[in-house]
């Protein structure tokens, strides 16, 4: 019974895929790629040329990438909304720190937010390097046939994958 | 300008909703997903990107399509897919998902985002000295599917080919546990 109900609180994955491809085509109709990792060049961006604009204007990652006042932001503080309105109808429990993490690390949350921050740095830094994210390069990209994408998305599985399984351990295989 | 933010913004909050429901913005969810314990979301992805490419296709027929295919620099491309391979492995999230689980109240998430913003800053100010030692010269252009089949359809058949198969293999290696610890 409890099983149940937790499994159901997912979509199923073939619908959800329908769903998001419909999204990722309308977005190539009335944009472009889609991308996320963008949206924190521009958010970095639009900060900092307050306070130091001669900075921003003369470097050169932050000449590619157009400010606060885009799509590419409005597109990330959509997801934002678009999880939160999802949190809020659905059923899915929100948690500060993964179940599996603390089966292996315990409760700590400064442990955890200290993990997800340099996490975060380094996964923004990598896009950034590569010029897109997961979605910014691996979906879009794939969707345009571009071996970028594809070159990119078999590494970020496979290393993800081994890298889960040393920080993991014995904990996944417990489960 | 105007209609672009509200395009923008619209997009996202449907993209956002879609991938919280699949539970991509969960990071338990996405460990389980990397240790081969559960397949939804990367059949859910791959699955994404064959209906996409497909659909895709249909707008450049219509002629309404925008692509920008970025390039791959053998060198850049794949240093950055292990980095963030790491980082994506090491915490659960990538960029995209650490503002939906964000704006879903997981704390872990807002300070991945930080992190995230952190890391974008640091990589624009070292860009002008990584981008010609490790980009430029390994650049082999915005190479496509398409330079070797000859054809866009069947570069997409192609690629509907492998990821179908990539499906079929995680039905088959990934192993569901339904031994009554779903969470």
């Amino acid at each position: 019974m409890d099983k149940k109900n937790i499994s159901t609180q997912y979509w199923p994955w073939l619908p959800a895929a329908f769903a998001l491809a419909g999204i990722i085509v309308f977005i190539f109709a009335t944009f472009g790629p889609p991308a996320s990792s963008s949206g924190f060049v521009s958010l970095i961006k639009g900060a900092v040329q307050t306070v130091a604009p001669n900075y921003v204007e003369n470097n050169p990652h932050y000449a590619t990438m157009p400010d606060t006042g885009s799509w590419l932001f409005a597109f990330v503080l959509g997801m934002a909304i678009g999880g939160f309105a999802a949190g809020r109808t659905g059923r899915i429990p929100v948690k500060d720190i993964p179940e599996i993490w603390e089966k292996r690390f315990g409760k700590s949350r400064i442990k955890r937010f200290a993990a997800t921050f340099v996490g975060g740095f380094i996964i923004l830094f990598a896009s950034r390097l590569a010029g897109g994210c997961t979605l910014g390069l691996f979906i879009s990209g794939s969707t345009q046939l571009a071996v970028s994408g594809l070159y990119f998305g078999v590494l970020i599985f496979a290393v993800a994958m081994v890298t889960a399984r040393l920080v993991y351990g014995r904990t996944g295989k417990e489960e | 300008m105007g209609s672009e933010i509200w395009l923008g913004l619209f997009s996202g909050i449907a993209f956002g909703f879609v991938i919280q429901r699949i539970g991509a913005s969960n990071a338990d969810k996405m460990a389980r997903a990397h240790l081969m314990i559960e397949g939804d979301i990367p059949k859910f992805m791959l699955m994404a990107v064959i209906l996409s490419a497909i659909g895709l296709l249909g707008l450049e027929a219509a002629g309404v399509a925008n692509t920008r295919v970025l390039p791959t620099s053998l060198v850049a491309t794949g240093v950055a897919g292990i980095l963030f391979g790491i980082g994506w492995g090491f915490c659960g999230y990538c960029p995209g998902t650490t503002w939906a689980a964000a704006g879903e109240g997981r704390m872990d998430a807002v300070f991945a985002l930080i992190g995230g913003l952190a890391g974008a800053a640091v990589f624009a100010h070292l860009h002008e000295f990584l981008i010609p030692l490790l980009y430029d010269p390994f650049n082999v252009g915005q190479i496509t599917l398409v330079d070797w089949t000859g054809s866009r359809p069947a570069a997409v058949v192609l690629l509907v080919f492998i990821f179908g198969l990539c499906i079929g293999a995680i039905n088959f290696l990934w192993k569901e546990k339904n031994d009554g610890q779903t969470q």
